[in-house]
């Protein structure tokens, strides 16, 4: 049987805190494994949002060549 | 994947990545050079390949090569690639990205970037990591939540 003491709030645990909601862990593989397979994702999460910036700006094809000439 | 790797841990030099290219072509190189010596341990070849990718990453960094390659001619020809505007957005987002990327603690950074920008599943992750892919949920899960967390006290300071 679990008590908690009245005058102490009951600790809320997140995910630095050594216990994760697995619903919450599966979402975020979801999200992971979409980015992952370069599919598109809601980017109001600020942290999904730049993972999907990195992403985009990784795969560009672009030459890369530098434009700086020989002298 | 390997570019990408690198791509996503050396990021742009003048506007291009070069560098980051330069230092997935060395990659490639070291590997076909260890390819006599590689014994198999049990452990999956990407994680050999990752690894030697991730102290050739440390080395570029050490050496700080921060100077524009000079070519003999200039490039000329059609640009189809996104206008300046976008470009420019693009480029401080992903240099933001990186930023905050580089806040985590190591690991965290290498998974996150092994499992979004190089594109492995949780499985392969694992692999190279050493870690189950039960593990690398939880650990990606926790990296992210620690992403969002800077990235929402950078927004609002």
């Amino acid at each position: 049987m679990t008590t908690v003491h009245p005058l102490r709030p009951a600790r809320e645990r997140g995910p630095d805190d050594g216990t994760c909601d697995g619903a919450a862990v599966a979402g975020t593989d979801a999200l992971l494994e979409a980015l992952s397979r370069r599919e598109p994702v809601p980017t109001a999460d600020p942290a999904i949002a730049l993972l999907a910036a990195l992403v985009d700006d990784v795969d560009q094809r672009r030459s890369s060549v530098s434009i700086t000439p020989s002298t | 994947m390997v570019v990408r790797y690198c791509r996503a841990r050396l990021g742009r030099v003048s506007g291009q990545y070069h560098i980051a290219d330069d230092v997935a072509q060395e990659v490639c190189i070291a590997v076909l050079s260890a390819l006599p010596r590689y014994r198999d341990m049990g452990r999956p070849f990407a994680s050999f390949v990752f690894g030697i990718a991730s102290h050739k990453v440390a080395d570029a960094l050490r050496s700080s090569v921060r100077s524009a390659v000079p070519t003999q001619d200039l490039p000329d020809g059609p640009d189809d690639g996104p206008g300046p505007e976008e470009t420019v957005v693009r480029y401080i987002e992903a240099e933001h990205a990186r930023r905050l990327l580089s806040r985590l603690p190591d690991n965290q950074r290498e998974l996150l970037i092994l499992r979004v920008v190089s594109g492995l599943s949780a499985e392969e992750t694992g692999n190279v990591l050493g870690m189950s892919p039960g593990a690398v949920r939880v650990a990606q899960h926790r990296a992210l939540a620690r992403l969002r967390a800077m990235a929402e006290l950078e927004s609002t300071a």
